[in-house]
């Protein structure tokens, strides 16, 4: 090992292939990206530089709000539904006393594998508000309270946020279990001998501990939730109206719909900016609490 | 150590980074400024033909052109079919090579277009004309002998089919000015005792309640798809206005003929015209709910006429849009909503065999016209047909052909800005749904109007 490490050629003919595929699928996109930026172009004919004018564009436009609200509030309802039940269901599974938890496991992760067209029908059909499921048990329980859950411009954003949350609920716990399984089980142990209840010991020792894979969770879900798109276009075409645009659907809109590609490019930069900053605010507050329990 | 691989990893990084960013450069100069471009000049046909035309074939030699055209159902297939079959008997040296388009808003010819991949003949509308002329990637056609032969041959009315907003020939149509219709269920009209036919919007706003009341959807609307939303307002701004969406073009405001159509789909969107589901609806759906009786109404172009012939035979039939009014209606029944959008078969800028490329690019058009009227029995194509129709046509179509084609008295005309277009896709679609506002919508189409 210390041969290979002490050979600068062998490092850079063991690192040249990935860093080459990062740089020409990740990095040149990007640097592009910001570089078309600052250019007034349709995609095809010359682009022409207007520096600032198109994030100045941006800035006053009003479907950034709505992105924006759209994309926050879905990255919600995933953190609260992805990793508050995962977290949930993670200690349940992995408490030895509870039967038929391999069951659970595999169930819980289901829905991860079906193709999201799939779930996103099978949500319509559940959504619509004459012949729906939901409102059908409504119905069936004799209660008047029914929806047109789509077309809600206050609330569809949250029916279409609960089928992504509902589908990669299982792979989020599938991290959560993990982290629950990768902590030494004699703290827990010990904390019984000490009086401690089950979860007052999850409370106090488990999910501090998780500290790491809540980091990796939370990044996961906050930065799917600002750039969310598939669920709105195939569930409500991002409709009524421009109701649940997410800054995705903006970019699309824009490169495809507008030939503004580097409106669509600003906006872009927009998304890169925001999931950065997002990441880097919640490494942030985990670390600081990590100093804290220090 | 640690350093000197940071260091090396960087070095790395930044190499492959600006040697990539370099070649982009270089791609990008490639393509020229407009302005610098040869096929931008006053006749960018003849310029882009210039650098090939030493190296057009002799009449007698094999051509191989690209064709890039819409393929994948009977609508698209047959025609295509057909007019090749009719090539190979008027240009046996000519053999083209299908290269299918995709229902994907343009993007592969997008991408053609900067890959310089266009195939030399291509199907297009002028959503993409208006990208590919400022990047020379089609020839402009103005002074072709081709295109004096086909405004000659033109249907009375169909000029904008052929000729651009900006005045310049991109393409040869084959398709008429197509337009929008409601059909209705007659039985269910009938059993529902209305009068027909149904003249303003009052009685339309009666008709709905009827039907509500029971149990049945007014109006099926495909209204996932932006554009018949977009369609069911341009119907009733042309009752107002017979330009329709062309006002738009130098607005700066809302003309108060939208305004009023806006308000229409209001008033009736709260009287249950539409269902409680209609955005979130796709045309499969609503065309069920029509056929398996439903719904009363349902709304599309009259290209759906073969269809609900199909489905219905005789149980169906369309209605004029209705008016803010009696005298209205009766005026401005025949200004027709569909505009005048060129399209059809338009060469590109880089073939290598431009003449022949041109010939065969109106062939293509003329022969796909010809089977539409001849074999589909459908009147509305872009030139005159001297060959007898060879199917009966349904009713509806006939109606058509002898009540409405020969006394239109106008058609709406092409909104030019994308971004217009957008928002009226998104407002027109809002208006379908409970809780929008009138204001709102005005509000939001000002806006528009002002960034356009």
């Amino acid at each position: 090992m210390k041969q290979y490490l002490g050979n600068k050629n062998a490092i850079v003919l063991f690192l040249a292939p990935a860093l080459l595929l990062y740089s020409v699928i990740v990095f040149y996109p990007i640097i592009q990206t910001f570089y078309r930026s600052f250019f007034e172009w349709d995609g095809l004919s010359e682009a022409s530089f207007v520096g600032l004018d198109n994030f100045v564009k941006l800035w006053g436009d009003p479907l950034l709000s709505t992105s924006l609200k759209n994309g926050f509030l879905f990255a919600l309802v995933l953190v609260v539904f992805q990793i508050g039940l995962g977290t949930f269901l993670a200690l349940i599974c992995a408490d030895v006393t509870v039967k038929g938890r391999k069951l659970l496991r595999t169930a819980y992760f289901i829905p991860v594998v079906l193709s999201v067209t799939v779930v996103c029908q099978l949500w319509l059909a559940m959504y619509d508000p004459d012949n729906g499921l939901i409102n059908k048990i409504f119905h069936a329980f004799g209660l008047s309270y029914s929806q047109n859950w789509l077309n809600l411009p206050e609330s569809s954003i949250f029916a279409i946020a609960f089928v992504n949350a509902w589908q990669y609920m299982g792979f989020q716990f599938a991290l959560l279990y993990a982290g629950v399984k990768s902590i030494p089980e004699h703290y827990q142990e010990a904390a019984l001998i000490d009086g401690a209840g089950k979860w007052r010991a999850h409370w106090y020792i488990t999910l501090p501990l998780m500290r790491e894979t809540f980091k990796f969770c939370f990044v996961i879900c906050i930065t799917a939730g600002i750039g969310a798109f598939v669920q709105m276009l195939i569930m409500t075409n991002g409709g009524p109206g421009t109701t649940n645009y997410t800054i995705t659907f903006m970019i699309i809109r824009n490169a495809f719909g507008a030939n503004q590609y580097g409106y669509a490019c600003a906006i872009s930069v927009l998304l890169v900016l925001i999931s950065l900053i997002v990441t880097i605010i919640i490494n942030k507050v985990f670390d600081e609490r990590r100093e804290e329990a220090r | 150590m640690k350093n000197k691989l940071r260091f090396t990893g960087l070095a790395l990084a930044a190499i492959v980074a600006f040697s990539l960013t370099a070649c982009g450069s270089d791609k990008k100069n490639e393509g020229g400024s407009a302005s610098e471009s040869p096929a931008a000049s006053a006749s960018p046909s003849a310029s882009a033909s210039e650098p090939s035309a030493s190296a057009e074939p002799t009449p007698a030699e094999t051509v191989k052109l690209k064709i890039g055209a819409r393929y994948f159902d009977d609508d698209t297939k047959l025609p295509y079919d057909y007019a090749i079959a009719e090539l190979k008997k008027e240009m046996p040296n000519v053999e083209l090579e299908l290269v299918p388009s995709q229902q994907d808003d343009n993007q592969k010819l997008k991408t053609q277009m900067a890959t310089g991949d266009l195939p030399d003949i291509v199907d297009t509308d002028w959503s993409l004309m208006q990208v590919a002329k400022k990047s020379n990637n089609l020839l402009v056609l103005d002074n072709e002998a081709e295109t004096a032969t086909f405004k000659e041959q033109l249907n009375k009315g169909n000029e904008s089919k052929l000729i651009a907003p900006d005045g310049h020939v991109y393409a040869y149509p084959y398709a008429g000015i197509e337009f929008q219709i409601l059909y209705y269920n007659k039985k269910m009209f009938e059993d529902a005792g209305i009068a027909l036919p149904i003249k303003t919007i009052d009685q339309l706003k009666e008709v709905s309640k009827k039907f509500v009341d029971k149990g049945i959807i007014p109006l099926a609307i495909f209204s996932k798809e932006k554009w018949i939303g977009n369609a069911l307002l341009k119907g009733f701004m042309t009752r107002e206005e017979p330009k329709g969406y062309g006002v738009l073009n130098d607005a700066t405001e809302i003309p108060e003929s939208l305004k009023l159509a806006a308000g229409q789909i209001g008033e009736l969107q709260a009287a249950g015209l539409f269902a409680k589901n209609a955005t979130n609806t796709n045309y499969d759906q609503a065309s069920a709910l029509f056929y398996q009786g439903k719904a009363a109404m349902f709304i599309n172009g009259q290209w759906e006429i073969p269809n609900a012939h199909k489905n219905m035979g005789d149980g169906v039939d369309w209605m004029y849009w209705p008016a803010k009014d009696e005298a209205t209606y009766e005026s401005t029944k025949f200004a027709m909503n569909g505009q005048g959008d060129p399209s059809g078969f338009a060469v590109s800028g880089h073939t290598k065999n431009k003449e022949i490329a041109i010939k065969v690019a109106a062939f293509m058009a003329r022969k796909y016209a010809e089977y539409k009227f001849t074999m589909v029995g459908n009147p509305i194509v872009s030139i005159k047909i001297d060959k007898p129709a060879q199917v009966q046509m349904p009713k509806m179509l006939e109606r058509l052909s002898t009540e409405v084609i020969p006394n239109i008295t106008s058609f709406a005309e092409v909104l030019s800005s994308p971004k217009v277009g957008l928002a009226i896709d998104d407002n027109s679609q809002n208006l379908l749904v409970s809780g929008f506002t009138l204001d709102q919508f005005v509000k939001n189409m000002n806006q528009a109007l002002k960034d356009k």
